[in-house]
């Protein structure tokens, strides 16, 4: 016997989502028949607004819902440093810290041909002509992996940024907090003594 | 170092087996293709998680299964240390003590191995490839550092490379990007070399004293390590790093051209000269044997003065390639120090007197069976 069309319908779109194969599309689904009206009509609103609602900001492509975002209109925010991430989400990471008061530029991804992402296809000409137009930004932080894609980022950011006169900072990399140095791992330990400070 | 115990699930025709082995030689003994150098090469699988013989993972396991898994027993200075490598579809999970490793390069290390098989005496006459890989293969072990900066320089040189063929067919226009990339390249590239040079240079002294030995003081034996690096460039790894990145800026047009990154590591040559000649080229078949065998002999010296123990060695068939004489050094070289594992079709061809006590495990059909 074949499932009702509504259902099976049901079960191909959750089978969509990452992480999700038949058998737990069909309990999900299965879930949806019983639940009540008012869940229903609001879980189903909510993924039509995530597509209407979210766009990405034109000043730094963050993920937003107003355009420009929340972070770019707030003029109380330090205008003279931008802190330069791979995806929305290290946004919302960095701003849970409560420490950066400055503003965003949302890469989307890094420098990596093998998965076919040059220069030309991350966020970055926005980057370069948002600080040709303002001239308040003194430095850039840039805040991309410990990879070698990420790092290769962050060198290519500073050939482009640096001949402008402003400062271009790297994060720093070394232990994390509340670690054992003799659980870290050598290449750590490393990059660790090479970036010491002195107190 | 030695491997008191390994066990065996679906690893290539072994479905389940347990083997106790001694710390002195042990020899594989059985007709051909009944599976000794599997035994072998489970060993090599087990220290460096990959296998001299397949880059194909899925030949090792059973073909009636998905999964094999090989475990150990260290008997190390310190004591003793169970280690595990599971091999399934999804990839390696390494343990060491029961641990699961994050990084397969904190688990290589852990067992040092040597392997000498018949093919090792291309290491000398063979493609410039077999040596690269050689010492990529042996420095990993000694080094975690190098183990690091050959991974994250390969990693580079896939980007580069791709990133010069879409240079090359106008997909990408951007030259910035590449100067990064070769700068980076640079970065990684000098230290692989400079470890290199560090690493051949105490190689070489050992290999110097076995092979001064085997041909009895008339022969020197010399490396010299072939790079675009200029040799009055190669003291330090800033100084390397500087003549590679000059080199790169002179390069450019034609590394877009060809597509392909030109120089660096993955280009350098190691060349064994004798009395001033390149063995190479010019050496007998007998002074390319002794230099294949001096250098993998040094390896043992050298695997102890930077990890502070014995590594393990195993011979694949090699014994029937060399004449008593040179028998008689290698068997004198590893005894009492060194744990051997060893395949041979027959022991009549070998110098008896010099296995002292060997566990022999005679193998047929990959059935193992211990012989008192």
């Amino acid at each position: 016997m074949q499932y009702p069309e509504a259902i099976a319908k049901l079960i191909d779109s959750y089978m969509k989502l990452p992480g999700i194969g038949s058998k737990t599309a069909t309990r999900l689904a299965f879930y949806t028949i019983d639940m009540n009206e008012d869940d229903v009509k609001e879980f189903s609103k909510a993924l039509v607004a995530t597509k209407n609602d979210l766009h990405y900001c034109s000043i730094c492509g963050n993920l937003t819902d107003e355009d420009p975002c929340e972070i770019c209109r707030d003029k109380t925010r330090d205008q003279s440093t931008i802190l330069v991430v791979e995806e929305p989400k290290d946004v919302m990471v960095m701003e849970k810290v409560q420490e950066y008061h400055g503003l965003y530029h949302v890469l989307h991804g890094v420098l990596s041909p093998i998965e076919g992402k040059g220069p030309e296809d991350l966020n970055i000409s926005s980057l370069i002509k948002r600080l040709q137009k303002i001239k308040a930004v003194k430095e850039v932080i840039v805040a991309t992996n410990a990879t070698p894609e990420g790092e290769a980022t962050a060198m290519y950011l500073s050939k482009l940024i640096k001949p402008a006169g402003i400062k271009v900072t790297r994060l720093a990399h070394g232990l994390s907090v509340g670690s054992d140095i003799e659980y870290a791992d050598e290449v750590t330990l490393f990059k660790a003594v090479q970036g010491r400070t002195e107190i | 170092m030695k491997l008191t115990e390994i066990e065996l699930h679906n690893f290539r025709n072994y479905v389940d087996q347990t083997l106790k082995f001694s710390d002195g030689i042990n020899v594989f003994l059985g007709e051909n293709a009944q599976g000794k150098t599997n035994l072998l090469e489970a060993i090599y699988v087990l220290a460096l998680t990959r296998s001299h013989r397949t880059n194909n993972e899925k030949e090792l396991i059973n073909w009636q299964s998905q999964t094999a898994q090989i475990k150990g027993r260290l008997q190390k200075r310190l004591g003793t240390v169970p280690i595990e490598l599971d091999l399934g579809p999804k990839g390696k999970r390494a343990k060491v003590n029961h641990l699961e490793q994050a990084k397969l390069s904190t688990y290589i290390g852990q067992l040092n191995v040597i392997l000498f098989a018949p093919e090792d005496l291309s290491i000398v006459k063979g493609a410039p490839q077999v040596r690269r890989r050689f010492m990529d293969m042996e420095f990993a072990q000694m080094s975690n550092r190098y183990l690091y900066n050959s991974t994250q320089y390969k990693k580079i040189l896939k980007q580069r490379n791709r990133y010069l063929k879409d240079l090359h067919y106008k997909r990408q226009k951007d030259r910035v990007y590449l100067d990064v990339l070769s700068d980076q390249l640079s970065a990684y590239g000098a230290e692989i070399i400079y470890q290199r040079l560090q690493l051949l240079k105490k190689l070489e002294k050992f290999a110097q004293n076995v092979h001064s030995e085997i041909s009895q003081g008339k022969e020197k034996l010399a490396f010299d390590y072939r790079t675009t690096v200029e040799a009055d460039q190669l003291g330090s790894v800033e100084l390397i790093y500087q003549s590679l990145l000059k080199h790169f800026a002179k390069i450019k047009d034609k590394e877009i051209l060809r597509s392909t990154t030109l120089i660096g590591p993955q280009r350098d040559d190691l060349h064994f000269v004798i009395n001033g000649k390149e063995v190479q080229s010019f050496g007998s078949q007998g002074q390319q044997r002794t230099t294949a065998l001096s250098v993998k002999l040094a390896e043992i010296d050298l695997m102890k003065e930077q990890t502070d123990e014995y590594p393990i060695l195993l011979l694949d068939d090699v014994l029937s390639e060399l004449d008593d004489f040179r028998q008689t050094h290698l068997l004198t070289a590893i005894q009492d120090k060194v744990q051997t594992f060893l395949t041979t079709t027959s022991l009549s061809g070998v110098q008896q007197e010099l296995l002292t006590n060997p566990r022999i495990f005679r193998i047929s059909e990959g059935n193992v069976t211990m012989e008192k």
